[in-house]
């Protein structure tokens, strides 16, 4: 792919997928100890891009293609990192994960605390998360919630190119285990068109983005809107629409482990409303979590909340019921007028 | 524009093995006009079915012009940028 040529290259874009990738590339070059194994992730280059164009640099030896086996693969994967290695595991769509689930929250998140830190699991358990594209119950969900709810995982979620590098630097980096969930809608595929905004300048010179730190990718003073992934572009776009009637604050999570509880506080205590739109389900999970945390935190400072979020329900095949029940642009609208009346 | 210019021809980059196809999409450009390239350098990527095929900058130069948007169709052998050699 075209990663090694665009690194002469100045002021060039880059989509989600390929500053991810060229990350990657970057740390298999440098170290010799990162590989990448998964399904599709070799001949295809990952079904949503994700590994591109890495087998040709790389070769088998470093970009494995494994069967149908999460259990296998993803407990090779945490055997090789605990023997020091940096592997990087594709589960090519988070919904996957109960197949391999026993190595990912067992033994990925545990064994450094249950070896007594005898032993350390520097991996990267990479997914694709989010629908929007009609591809029904079992390839649609984000499980933000369920992976950054069980301790001992770090949980990154990027939303433009610029943070997929810096972040996936970071995360092979770690001597920690790293679940990286990037939303298919942002990867910038033909057959996927992405909304505008993941395609950004990306530089040219690897640099990592600490986790933990939020960013606010918009200032504003009415009303903050608290979201990660594919639904940062969505606040951003209905803040536009608001704009006049509503100064949105939209704060990127970008990682929920560990979670930037003080950026969510700060821009809370100065607009004093809350909007939480995660494309994860309504209950038990990260909508719940920040709220929880600004109460406990700002209490007195908010006047109201609102959370936009997926129903308790299996996400529909159908488009029209699926864009239904997806937070869309125009119910983070109505959040928000609904707080700000 | 003028004679000064160096077209992106699609021709160049449509992959033999496609005889039978003659329109694709731009699914991204890597560039605006104005970027200033290097030969070689992807400047946008390309949909052909299911096929991504990324399309390199043939002269370092100036993106003095990007003529088919993002998400339009176009037919082979269609101009899709000019540069201005540097």
């Amino acid at each position: 792919m075209a990663e090694t040529e665009s690194e002469g290259a100045t002021d060039s874009e880059l989509t989600m997928s390929r500053a991810m990738v060229d990350a990657i590339a970057t740390e298999l070059r440098e170290n010799d100890d990162v590989f990448v194994m998964g399904e599709d992730v070799a001949d295809y280059g990952g079904i949503f891009d994700s590994t591109e164009g890495l087998l040709e640099e790389f070769g088998r030896e470093k970009i494995m293609d494994v069967p149908i086996s999460e259990t296998g693969f993803i407990g090779a994967a945490v055997g090789a990192a605990q023997a020091g290695m940096r592997p990087i595991a594709e589960l090519m769509f988070a919904d996957f994960f109960g197949v391999g689930m026993d190595q990912i929250y067992n033994q990925m998140a545990k064994n450094t605390y249950m070896s007594g830190a005898a032993v350390n699991v520097p991996m990267v358990l990479m997914t694709a998360v989010g629908g929007t594209y009609n591809d029904a119950a079992q390839h649609s969900q984000t499980l933000y919630g369920t992976f950054a709810h069980l301790p001992g995982m770090k949980v990154v979620v990027p939303s433009t190119a610029a943070d997929a590098k810096g972040l996936m630097h970071t995360a092979i980096r770690d001597d920690d285990p790293v679940v990286y969930m990037f939303h298919k809608r942002l990867m910038g595929i033909g057959w996927m068109p992405a909304p505008e905004g993941p395609k950004t300048p990306v530089p040219e010179d690897d640099y990592t983005i600490e986790f933990g730190e939020a960013d606010r990718k918009r200032e504003g003073e009415d009303v903050t809107v608290v979201t990660l992934g594919l639904h940062v572009h969505r606040a951003l776009e209905a803040a536009d629409e608001l704009a006049g009637e509503s100064d949105l604050e939209v704060i990127d999570l970008r990682t929920l482990v560990p979670l930037d509880t003080e950026a969510v506080l700060e821009s809370v205590r100065k607009t004093g409303r809350l909007v939480v739109v995660d494309e994860d389900y309504h209950s038990f999970g990260v909508s719940g979590e920040i709220v929880a945390r600004a109460t406990e935190g700002a209490l007195d400072d908010l006047s109201a909340v609102r959370r936009v979020t997926m129903p308790d329900a299996p996400i529909p095949y159908a488009r029209p019921l699926e864009q239904e029940v997806n937070p869309g642009t125009e119910d983070i609208v109505k959040a928000v007028r609904d707080i700000h009346d | 524009m003028g004679d000064d210019t160096v077209a992106v021809e699609t021709e160049e980059v449509w992959p033999d093995d496609s005889e039978d196809i003659e329109e694709a999409i731009v699914a991204n450009w890597f560039v605006r006009e104005g970027s200033v390239v290097t030969a070689g350098d992807p400047i946008a990527e390309i949909q052909i079915e299911k096929v991504s095929i990324d399309v390199p900058a043939p002269v370092g130069g100036e993106i003095v012009a990007v003529l088919v948007e993002e998400q339009d169709e176009f037919r082979r052998g269609d101009v899709l940028a000019r540069i201005s050699p540097s």
